[in-house]
């Protein structure tokens, strides 16, 4: 029965991804995009090293300012989980962690200007919503001491300290690090928006052309992201937060009178503000529906679609070259090399690269998304595979294993990434609209352009409302293919 | 002391314990045996439901917790008797007056060298005697334990039975050894698919009820 029910999913996703191909937009606007791609690539002939110590300050900025906004997104996730049975919590939190960290940073950036704050606070809003609702998980997980056994009148605290804290410990410890992992990769981003982090050279370095630096700053990213058990330890790690806090001193730059102004006047709606009547406030709301949160959001569905059903083709395409059943070492090597990149580099830049080179469309986008979360998928899907168990009398050649064996056997937990990561794909789909795709964030940065706060709040709302749709129907279309993937492999997904 | 009267327990339609009469005097060790699933556990566990105020008990999973050490698992059954302040200070670094308290039930149940290894590198007897220690420092009456000898051998099963002979004053232990219960308790009962088969003072165990018991408690039949 659940084959068929694959079945059924499969067919009804490519059914809404033929239907939204028709929709998108994948013109190439550029003149001549191979030799822009060329033009790249030979820049990796010309890296400088000696351009390294100019980059000092982004790498210690974007280092520290990640350490910090993992601390306190691990306090506050912290005390999130212990109050996720309540239905006002879990809301907040979901709205918290369905704006994306750049959606925050833009709207921070509007109370605190560029200071280390706006940075903070766009990390950790969304990621001690995320960390709050996994620990809850994996503390559920791990509610396995017996009832009898509880002291009768000991305190709360202690038999959660006790009982049940120990044991999920070593879980959160090391959620959290691939959480640090994101936060590093999120900090870098925020550099887009002018943060001056690796991404604000990357970004200067893209716009100018100096393609040589590009690579600089790329290797070094994945340098410091590629050695992080070396230099983030259990006993490295109070040190670097001691820095953080001694390094980054533009804290300062909050004015209780931006923050009162931005609640109460900036982001009240226009007509409100100027006391204007019910019809006049429908119209301006009926004005920005029609012309903005429905594109936008019919752009976001339409992108998310199309490239989740790519990230699937290319997850499931290239989840051999990283198998051990399909392919010799130096080959599995090759290929995991290249998936681990592919997977460090957020879509963001990979967006940002492909845009230089095919000009704004939904295309670049697309490729971006679908190489990152394919990339991401793949690796799990290889490592799965690895683990099946042949007959021994099973089939040598690699298209009946890949056809009969491998790929039946694996499907159903596929499709569970797949899913989890379908999320993470329409955060990213709003998000590349800043990137000049009509999607939702397209609009909110528009607005923000225009300092119409008032619109960017009603658009991250329905940015958001979005996003937690499609998070239920996830959680619907799991539990419809009864697909039991545990708390430990869909963390890495998250 | 311990009363259950025509007690029937069924789960999804299964019986479990069927319309089980029992009296337990004060002072009384008992041992249960039977097959696995012949309804051993369900019978402890509703014991203890209805005497949980003056009871220790001990699960056959016996509910450790892996990631802390021997003398920290014991200590959980004295968290109602110090502050929060003071669990979490003891279990950060623990303190000299409860190591004083835990380590002579250690040394009786010769587990004085393991008070600071975690569970998890424990051996299967080893995790029995810290859910044991765990269960004598309670300091009830009574010990209701599911299997809690099973891991040991020979030796270390007569010291550890006779400190919890010495330890509780009344006990039902559950049990597939027909011998070490013949030898160690006063009464034993027999149960096969929840309903009790014999019951009977150890004394009075004649040999035809040994073949009887062991009959109960083989898991080929």
């Amino acid at each position: 029965m659940t084959s068929s029910k694959n079945l059924n999913v499969t067919l009804i996703f490519l059914f809404v991804f033929v239907v939204c191909f028709f929709y998108a937009d994948f013109s190439i606007s550029t003149l001549d995009p191979s030799s822009e791609i060329k033009h790249f690539f030979s820049g990796l002939l010309d890296i400088n090293i000696l351009h390294i110590p100019n980059y000092f300050e982004a790498i210690l900025n974007t280092i520290f300012i990640a350490v910090l906004a993992i601390f306190f997104s691990t306090v506050f996730g912290f005390i999130f989980s212990l109050y996720m049975k309540s239905t006002i919590v879990r809301v907040i939190l979901a709205f918290m962690r369905s704006i994306h960290e750049l959606f925050w940073a833009l709207l921070f950036l509007q109370i605190f200007g560029l200071s280390t704050l706006t940075a903070l606070f766009a990390i950790v809003i969304p990621y001690s919503a995320t960390l709050g609702k996994v620990y809850a998980e994996i503390l559920e997980e791990y509610e396995v001491f017996p009832k009898e056994l509880e002291p009768l009148n000991s305190s709360r605290v202690s038999t959660f300290l006790y009982t049940k804290l120990p044991d999920a410990i070593p879980h959160l410890i090391s959620y959290t690090l691939y959480r640090f992992e994101c936060a590093l990769k999120s900090t870098a981003i925020l550099g887009f928006v002018g943060l001056t982090t690796l991404g604000y050279y990357l970004h200067g370095a893209f716009m100018q052309g100096y393609y040589a630096d590009v690579w600089l700053l790329l290797l070094i990213f994945y340098f410091i992201i590629a050695s992080l058990k070396v230099w983030f330890t259990k006993y490295s790690a109070p040190l670097w937060l001691i820095g953080g806090f001694l390094y980054l001193d533009n804290f300062g730059g909050f004015s209780w009178h931006n923050f009162v102004r931005f609640i109460t006047n900036d982001i009240v709606p226009s007509p409100i503000r100027k006391n204007q009547s019910i019809e006049q406030t429908y119209q301006w709301f009926e004005n920005i529906a029609l012309n903005e949160i429905m594109p936008g959001i019919f752009n976001t569905i339409v992108l998310t679609q199309v490239a989740l059903i790519i990230t699937a083709l290319f997850a499931l395409l290239t989840y051999p070259l990283i198998s051990k059943k399909f392919v010799n070492k130096s080959c599995f090597v090759g290929s995991s090399f290249l998936m681990v990149v592919l997977r460090s580099t957020p879509e963001y830049i990979l967006a940002y690269f492909f845009l230089q080179i095919f000009g704004p469309s939904m295309l670049p986008a697309v490729i971006a998304l679908s190489l990152h979360n394919g990339a991401i998928i793949a690796y799990i899907m290889g490592q799965q595979s690895d683990e099946v168990k042949l007959r021994i009398d099973s089939t040598n050649r690699k298209a009946e294993l890949y056809l009969y064996e491998i790929t039946p056997r694996i499907y159903g937990s596929f499709l569970a990434f797949l899913f989890y990561r379908w999320e993470v794909i329409m955060r990213e789909s709003a998000i590349l609209g800043i990137l000049g795709i009509a999607t939702l964030g397209f609009f909110v940065d528009s607005a923000i352009a225009d300092i119409r706060l008032d619109k960017v709040v009603i658009l991250l709302f329905f940015t958001a409302l979005l996003n937690i749709l499609v998070d239920f129907i996830s959680r619907y279309v799991r539990s419809y293919l009864k697909i039991n993937t545990t708390v430990k492999s869909s963390c890495d997904l998250i | 002391m311990i009363y259950l009267d025509n007690e029937t327990i069924s789960y999804e339609n299964n019986i479990v314990l069927n319309s089980i009469s029992l009296s337990i005097q004060e002072g009384e060790k008992v041992a249960l045996l039977g097959k696995s699933g012949s309804g051993k556990s369900t019978l402890l566990k509703s014991i203890y439901h209805s005497h949980s105020l003056n009871c220790s008990y001990i699960p056959q999973e016996l509910g450790l917790v892996n990631n802390l050490s021997v003398f920290h698992n014991v200590y959980i059954s004295r968290l109602d008797k110090n502050s929060s302040f003071y669990n979490i200070r003891n279990l950060l670094i623990p303190i000299q007056k409860e190591k004083d308290i835990i380590k002579p039930i250690l040394d009786a149940l010769y587990m004085e060298e393991f008070m600071f290894k975690k569970i998890d590198e424990l051996s299967g007897g080893q995790k029995q005697r810290t859910a044991i220690a765990r269960a004598i420092l309670q300091n009830n009456k009574i010990l209701l334990a599911d299997e809690p000898i099973s891991a040991l051998d020979e030796v270390v099963t007569k010291q550890v039975l006779s400190q919890i002979q010495k330890s509780f004053n009344t006990i039902v232990c559950a049990l597939h050894n027909v011998d070490v219960a013949l030898e160690y308790f006063d009464r034993v009962i027999g149960i096969k698919d929840g309903t009790i088969v014999l019951d009977k003072k150890c004394s009075d165990i004649t040999s035809i009820d040994t073949q009887k018991l062991y009959h109960v408690c083989d898991d080929q039949f």
